[in-house]
């Protein structure tokens, strides 16, 4: 199936109420890299079981409070994310290759009319056409006001990087460092 | 870490830089709120060549300025030319009385004398002064400012740096004014050839050459009218193109670039090969961030984009004026005195019968008057041109076929130019050119609200007289624009020259109507391309007497001019409103 079609249709499934990300994410928990998820993850989705430390994450137009976080290689950790902006923004975990070729998926919603600056034209997004079953549990778009959270185990190396690629967001900085501790 | 301390931390570091490495005048602190500024007879030297000026202590461009939201400045402004001046604060809102410029805000500055400007900084953003006394500008007289934002911006990067761009020319501003009156093409050298003729006759045959030159001539233009003033130098921070200002970077870094257009004359495309720029700020406002890869600059508009170098070498800002008759450049670098490649201008656009407003009645507007604006989506705005593009499309009305945008290029299209339009602008290096279109506010000074009336401002122009003029009449012939405290007015541009206009409103925002309703950008120059019809809006919420007018400064100075005068509301001791021209 088209892959960016399969891209919409995740992207409202975890827009649509935060907690059924949670779901899917955990789902796919152990397999690596589940459907939807591109390879050279900076770690895989995590078990709530395994969680040691929570994370809130505030959204604003256009930054991420705190734009630096620390984390240990292997460590679960839960993400609270609360969109307190205007627009709509997304928390991606990844890297800035990752990033840069979600970017171009973002791009394309824009162009059709599926993301607009302040919400998600759903409509638009179900004349996709496809199943909403598919997800990118290492992502979450979030509307203003709305809060989510994802549960994510780091590996051991790699570049993480946390990004909004709402197109623009992250080029003019919209992303958290991510630095691996010991 | 508070908000404010990250823009600090941005700012501090490069106003050293650009004094250490480019020799640029050393920025004003910013926080004493009181600021000395003399006005001083100054050499300008391009390197190619080396006239008197006029700048402010003592360089051009003067220094930059940098103020913060919410402080109140003093500006002391010492006149030392023997001619009066004036010094005009550009975008900024501020009482009438201090928007510097004569006979309109207050009575100049003789020579010798010092006039105290002082008020509140109510905004944040990039903006300029200048002169508003009759050629000074174009001598040289201007400056950067820059106003730090009391919270923390909507975007992060890790240095900054003014870009601001001019056109120097040999000739003094004077001179030049007199010899476009005297001979209107006297600057232009790109005037079509018997070569041309012959080259063309070869092509077309020489009956529809011969009845295409007739066509152009009827109308006393020529498609190659799209500069007035050509044979200037055109400089970044007063350096020229050899003399190669130099901004430093740590790859890995973001760098902020404010980009000032300062010309008296000349439009830029500017674009950085090897790096996309995202625009976050216009006119010195924040707009949602967009990435491109080139973009044009209007005269006296200001454009904020953030790069990201990764690697380590040089990179080079390109702007390349309109009409291809002249660049600036200046290179980003890991270290001082490296360059990279100098790109080609490519060849010079000509002006297409689209221009010259031979498809009347198009307005991509689409809008109608007054009420009913609200919630109305025709913000496609980038329409493909009409297929074969012929000259002359009478009665052509595209205005309802807003087309999705699509983010790239592949068909060059933007609704800000007439369907056909020679100057339509496509990325050099392929990629997007950033649109009017693409211009959304990040946060809407206004609220939206159906405009209470509409006023129509035809942009006339008689190339063979060299006068320009609104409606028809000059500045001195026409009364001012009456407008009321409280109202929104809806100004409808509409471009019968076949030059661009940047408009330019003094003391109240200009809400370009993109289509995009509360997004709608607000700007402080409306740049009007020649055969179209553009819309803005303004809040009328600043009492008092205000300039309005075309920023080229010989089309201002030949009478594309008007007063404005809000009458009601607060107090502004506004004084008589008669005998006042000029």
């Amino acid at each position: 199936m088209n892959r960016k079609i399969g891209f919409l249709a995740a992207a409202l499934a975890v827009t649509a109420v935060s907690f059924p990300a949670v779901a899917a994410a955990q789902s796919h928990g152990g397999h690596g890299t589940g459907h939807g998820m591109a390879s050279g993850q900076p770690g895989q989705p995590g078990q709530p079981g395994e969680v040691k430390r929570t994370i809130d994450i505030a959204i604003g137009d256009n930054y991420f409070e705190p734009e630096n976080i620390e984390v240990k290689p292997g460590e679960t950790v839960r993400f609270r994310i609360e969109n307190r902006g205007a627009f709509v923004h997304e928390f991606n975990i990844g890297t800035p290759a990752l990033h840069a070729e979600h970017q171009k998926e973002m791009q394309m919603m824009v162009d059709h009319g599926v993301l607009m600056p302040d919400r998600i034209n759903h409509q638009a997004m179900q004349g996709g056409g496809h199943g909403m079953n598919h997800d990118i549990p290492n992502s979450i778009l979030l509307e203003p006001g709305k809060t989510g959270e994802i549960i994510w185990r780091f590996g051991s190396g790699g570049e993480p990087e946390i990004a909004c690629n709402v197109p623009g967001h992250y080029d003019s900085g919209m992303s958290i460092r991510v630095m691996m501790g010991h | 870490m508070a908000p404010w301390k990250f823009f600090r931390d941005a700012g501090a570091c490069p106003a050293a830089l650009v004094f250490a490495v480019a020799g640029f005048s050393l920025p004003m602190v910013a926080g004493a709120g009181t600021y000395d500024l003399t006005v001083d007879r100054v050499t300008i030297d391009t390197g190619g060549f080396s006239r008197e000026g006029i700048g402010y202590n003592g360089t051009s461009p003067g220094p930059e300025l940098r103020f913060r939201e919410g402080e109140t400045v003093t500006i002391n402004v010492t006149n030392n030319l023997d001619v009066p001046t004036s010094i005009h604060w550009h975008g900024l809102i501020l009482p009438y009385r201090q928007d510097g410029v004569p006979t309109i805000s207050f009575d100049g500055i003789a020579p010798g004398e010092t006039f105290t400007y002082s008020f509140p900084i109510v905004q944040a953003g990039t903006y300029w002064y200048h002169s508003h006394s009759p050629f000074q500008e174009p001598d040289g007289a201007y400056g950067a400012i820059v106003i730090e934002p009391k919270d923390r911006e909507p975007f992060r990067y890790d240095r900054e740096y003014v870009v601001q761009l001019t056109d120097a020319h040999p000739h003094s501003g004077h001179r030049i004014m007199r010899n476009l009156k005297s001979m209107p093409d006297y600057y232009n050298r790109q005037q079509q050839t018997l070569g041309d003729f012959l080259k063309d006759a070869r092509r077309d045959g020489v009956e529809a050459t011969l009845a295409d030159r007739q066509d152009w001539g009827s109308m006393r233009m020529m498609k190659t009218d799209i500069e007035d003033l050509q044979g200037f130098t055109a400089l970044v921070n007063g350096r020229s193109a050899e003399q190669n200002w130099t901004g430093l970077f740590k790859p890995g870094e973001r760098v902020r670039l404010r980009f000032i257009n300062s010309s008296a004359m000349t439009y830029f495309d500017i674009r950085i090969p090897g790096l996309r720029m995202t625009v976050v700020n216009a006119d010195g406002n924040n707009v949602q961030p967009v990435t491109v890869d080139e973009f044009r600059i209007a005269v006296a508009e200001t454009y904020d984009v953030i790069v990201h170098p990764k690697e380590d070498r040089a990179y080079t800002v390109f702007a390349a004026s309109m009409g291809r008759s002249g660049y600036a450049r200046a290179t980003l670098a890991p270290r001082d005195g490296m360059e990279a490649e100098v790109p080609e201008m490519g060849a010079p656009p000509l002006l297409t019968m689209a221009d010259m407003g031979m498809a009347h009645g198009m307005d991509h507007g689409a809008m109608t008057t007054g009420d009913g604006m609200k919630g109305m989506d025709h913000s496609g705005h980038a329409m493909p041109p009409p297929a074969g593009s012929s000259p002359g499309m009478p009665g052509m009305d595209h205005s309802a076929h807003a087309m999705p945008m699509t983010g790239d290029a592949t068909a060059p299209s933007d609704s800000f130019y007439a369907p056909g339009s020679g100057l339509l602008p496509v990325a050099a290096d392929g990629g997007k050119f950033l649109s009017y279109a693409d211009l959304k506010a990040q946060k809407p000074l206004y609220p939206l609200r159906p405009a209470t009336r509409e006023i129509e401002l035809r942009l006339t122009g008689n190339m063979e007289r060299y006068v320009w003029t609104i409606n028809g009449k000059k500045y001195e012939e026409e009364e001012e624009i009456r407008l009321t405290y409280g109202e929104r007015v809806r100004f409808r541009f509409v471009n019968e020259t076949m030059m661009t206009h940047p408009m330019h409103l003094h003391g109240m925002w200009s809400i370009l109507d993109t289509g995009a309703g509360k997004w709608n950008p607000v700007k402080h120059v409306i740049s009007v391309a020649p055969g179209t019809t553009v819309y803005m809006e303004t809040e009328v919420d600043a009492p008092g007497k205000w300039a309005f007018h075309c920023h080229l400064a010989y089309h201002a100075a030949s009478g594309m001019f008007r007063r404005i005068v809000v009458e009601g509301g607060p107090s502004t001791g506004m004084v008589g409103t008669t005998g006042e021209g000029g």
